[in-house]
């Protein structure tokens, strides 16, 4: 038999047969360790709590070990050929190095904090012991490769709490390091890792090994992760909405719909006390930074990407602009606070507010703005050209819609950037961070016959914001109850994400008319 | 007499008669290139190239990958400039004007001399845009508000420019229900045609097309090449291709371009076809290099 080409055993078509629903066990444990995990990572259950009688600490352990056993059944019916498995002759240098690794961690530890030995003679037994694994799995088939020392951290997991030597009440300081790890994170960390392991494995098993094997596994496992990453999002919001939403509710009825937490002012005269103020502050702030920046930004993009030379001066530009785009924003709140502010009324006002978080959306749309226009393909400028065209209105008519969602793309990034901000409106913005009276700009528009012909006290006066807001309820405790933080920030987050859903909206629509 | 330049390529060390460039034709000239010379950076591109390009007829310029055929296209209507490291040297008659002199408007010169390219490459805007953009941008057409708030609306005229156009590129049939479509929609050799009927909206004298057929199926390409044909009768057409046979079929006359940039032979398209006068040509339309 060659060694290259179909071999006689392997079907091109294959069935799933009750072996290969075996691999489903630890994959099905295995994902309901992960959940198992994040809820104690979470506190939503205690590893203490107990189900139908039993320790949650004694379920997940179980659970480890019935995957363990699950995979080293997949692994010996594998290698026995009782399931027509197509295997490797081994595993490969990667996972043989994680699970090298992962024995360096453990006899680590063992030796160094169970027999109390020092560095020198730890390091040593770990790296033999990392280097016998690595050896030992690289000789094995890769059936029994990948699912052998996969069952191993699962028994070694699931013995270690269910004997108690891991359980919930074990607590560990290491010598020379403040922090005190206890059971209930030790637990979780288990059910974590060794979901991810023994889901990478199963899914492995589930397709045979080999090629496919090993595509279902790396698939798999990049599935989980997206997954907890999403999860990790969705816990962040519904946290926020969990402890905020009864301040939000506050008085609150829904027919006539009244919000008086949203609606109202901060001050004696209002039954519940209220953030109105604080969001239009919001509100006028981002409108402001996005009329002041977005059309220099886009300017500054088309001279750099369709007229200035491309060549040394665009590049100092590109990496000043990054450079911009990466500095720290409490900066920009101290340029804005020692150059703008004596310039400006001399007092903190709205104006200097936006126009400080102008500067910080410049960069973003700058490099957004150019990164769409270099994206426009330089067929439609030659097209246009050769009707006689001039380049101004190329730019106009052709090249500025088809950069449009990509300019978009920047504004909403920077606008959900912004309009979180505290550092920078800290020291120019606010004199009162619980208003009473929201800033009314549009009504105070006053015109002049005589220069400057415009004015607007309201531009002028100072404001206040909702991240300015949470982070004095928060840090400063002044005035208001922690609770009445948490409201701000589930309105702070819902306004950021009122302004996603314009920007993408309008993407949406500029998209659409490019593409129908 | 023969030219004291010695070929440098190829497999036969032939020298470049003056009687292969000489062609007789009846009818006015509409391009005269003299001398033209390009370089990209330090490398020469094309070499002295001189032809007269007779008006209202198809003339077509083979070669093989390389030899500046579509360099030579570009410089008639300037579209160099837009290549910063060319160089053009020598001059191009267009109507007796030179358009490399100075002072050369060349949003006027594209006007006149328009150009089609190999990938259709319409705005993605409707179809009805595509066609009255370049009327639009020249002041010939206003149909925005301000216009239409001062009577003056020239919405009649851009139907009647878009019907004509698009029946001009034979493409009036098959999209006149969705003009206000995104011309993205349409299949290639439909967008390729609506590229042909936005370079007639412009009203030129000229259409250059650079392999306008090289990117399409069989079916679009004889399109195509029926309209080239037709539009000979109105406009002057040059055409690059690098499929002999398109060639044969639709021009009226040949200029082969040899690696190297130089122009090998020009004449009447049958004359080149059936009875080359350089053996290299000969041994290019017969299949024997490039």
């Amino acid at each position: 038999m060659s060694d290259y080409g179909a071999h006689g055993e392997q079907n091109i078509v294959s069935e799933a047969s009750t072996a290969d629903y075996l691999a489903v066990v630890p994959l099905v444990l295995g994902a309901l360790a992960f959940v198992a995990g994040w809820a104690v990572v979470f506190q939503w259950v205690g590893v203490r709590d107990a189900l139908a009688g039993v320790q949650y600490a004694t379920l997940i352990s179980a659970g480890h070990l019935l995957a363990g056993v699950a995979l080293v059944g997949v692994g010996v019916l594998s290698v026995t050929d009782v399931i027509d498995n197509n295997p490797d002759s081994s595993v490969g240098v990667v996972p043989a190095g994680v699970y090298g690794a992962f024995a360096f961690v453990a006899v680590g530890l063992v030796v160094s904090q169970t027999l109390g030995q020092g560095a020198l003679v730890w390091a040593p037994a770990g790296l033999v012991a990392a280097a016998v694994v690595a050896v030992a799995v690289l000789a094995i088939p890769e059936d029994l490769g990948v699912t052998l020392p996969v069952a191993a951290f699962e028994f070694v997991a699931g013995l270690a709490v269910v004997t108690g030597v891991v359980g919930p009440s074990w607590s560990w300081s290491p010598v020379g390091f403040s922090a005190t790890f206890v059971g209930q994170t030790a637990i979780a960390a288990f059910a974590m890792v060794g979901s991810l392991l023994t889901v990478w494995a199963a899914a492995n098993a589930y397709r045979g090994f080999g090629a496919r094997g090993r595509e279902y596994g790396a698939y798999t496992l990049i599935s989980v992760y997206a997954v907890a990453l999403l999860a990790v999002l969705a816990l962040l919001v519904i946290f926020v909405v969990q402890n905020g939403l009864d301040q939000v509710l506050k008085g609150a009825q829904l027919w006539p719909l009244h919000v008086p937490f949203v609606t109202n002012g901060f001050g004696l005269r209002y039954d519940v006390n209220g953030i109105y103020p604080a969001i239009v502050g919001t509100v006028w702030l981002v409108v402001g930074a996005v009329v002041f920046a977005v059309p220099l930004a886009v300017g500054a993009a088309v001279f750099l990407t369709e007229y200035a030379e491309q060549g040394r001066f665009t590049r100092v530009v590109e990496t000043a602009t990054n450079g911009l785009w990466s500095t720290p924003s409490i900066v920009y709140g101290l340029f804005a606070f020692a150059f703008l502010l004596p310039r400006i009324q001399n007092h903190v006002t709205l104006l200097t507010g936006q126009l400080v978080l102008g500067f910080m959306l410049l960069p973003l749309v700058l490099i957004t703005s150019r990164e769409a226009l270099q994206n426009v393909p330089d067929e439609y400028r030659d097209a246009s050209a050769a009707l006689g065209v001039t380049k101004w209105q190329t730019i106009r008519s052709v090249v500025l819609p088809a950069a449009v969602p990509g300019v978009l793309t920047g504004v909403i990034l920077g606008v959900g950037r912004i309009a979180g901000e505290t550092a920078p409106i800290l020291l120019v913005l606010v004199r009162e961070p619980f208003s009473s009276e929201a800033p009314s700009v549009l009504g105070s528009f006053h015109f002049t016959s005589t220069a400057p012909f415009v004015t607007n006290d309201a531009l002028l006066s100072p404001a206040t914001a909702l991240p300015y807001q949470l982070f004095a309820v928060i840090t400063a405790g002044v005035g208001a109850p922690i609770k009445f933080g948490w409201g701000t920030a589930l309105v702070l987050l819902l306004v950021v994400i009122s302004f996603y859903a314009v920007g993408i909206t309008t993407r949406i629509y500029f998209r659409r008319k490019l593409r129908q | 007499m023969s030219q004291t330049r010695q070929t440098t390529t190829g497999e036969t060390e032939e020298q470049i008669r003056d009687e292969w460039l000489e062609y007789d034709f009846e009818g006015e000239t509409a391009l005269s290139v003299e001398d033209l010379d390009v370089y990209y950076g330090d490398d020469q591109a094309l070499q002295s190239i001189s032809m007269d390009i007779p008006e209202k007829s198809v003339t077509a310029l083979i070669g093989p990958s390389g030899c500046g055929k579509s360099t030579f296209l570009r410089c008639l209507n300037r579209m160099n400039d837009r290549i910063s490291a060319a160089r053009v040297e020598g001059s191009v008659e267009f109507n007796g004007e030179n358009i490399y002199a100075d002072g050369v408007d060349l949003v006027e010169l594209r006007k006149r001399i328009g150009m089609v390219f190999q990938h259709p490459n319409p705005f993605p805007k409707s179809i009805r845009d595509n066609i009255s953009y370049g009327p639009r941008k020249h002041g010939d057409l206003d149909t925005g508000l301000v216009a239409r708030l001062l009577g003056r609306d020239d919405r009649d005229e851009e139907e009647d420019l878009v019907e004509r156009c698009l029946r001009g590129a034979a493409l009036w049939d098959e999209v006149k229900d969705r003009l206000d479509d995104n011309a993205l929609g349409l299949s290639g050799g439909q967008q390729q045609r609506l590229c042909i009927a936005r370079a007639l909206a412009v009203g030129p004298d000229v259409l250059l097309m650079d392999e306008p057929a090289s990117a399409l199926d069989p079916i679009a390409t004889s399109k195509i090449e029926d309209l080239v044909e037709e539009l000979a009768e109105d406009y002057t057409v040059v055409i690059v291709t690098h499929n002999m046979q398109q060639a044969a079929r639709i021009s009226d006359q040949t200029a082969v371009f040899l690696t190297g940039g130089e122009l090998v032979e020009y004449g009447d398209t049958d004359q080149i076809f059936e009875n080359p006068q350089s053996q290299r040509v000969e041994d290019y339309i017969t299949g024997k290099f490039g």
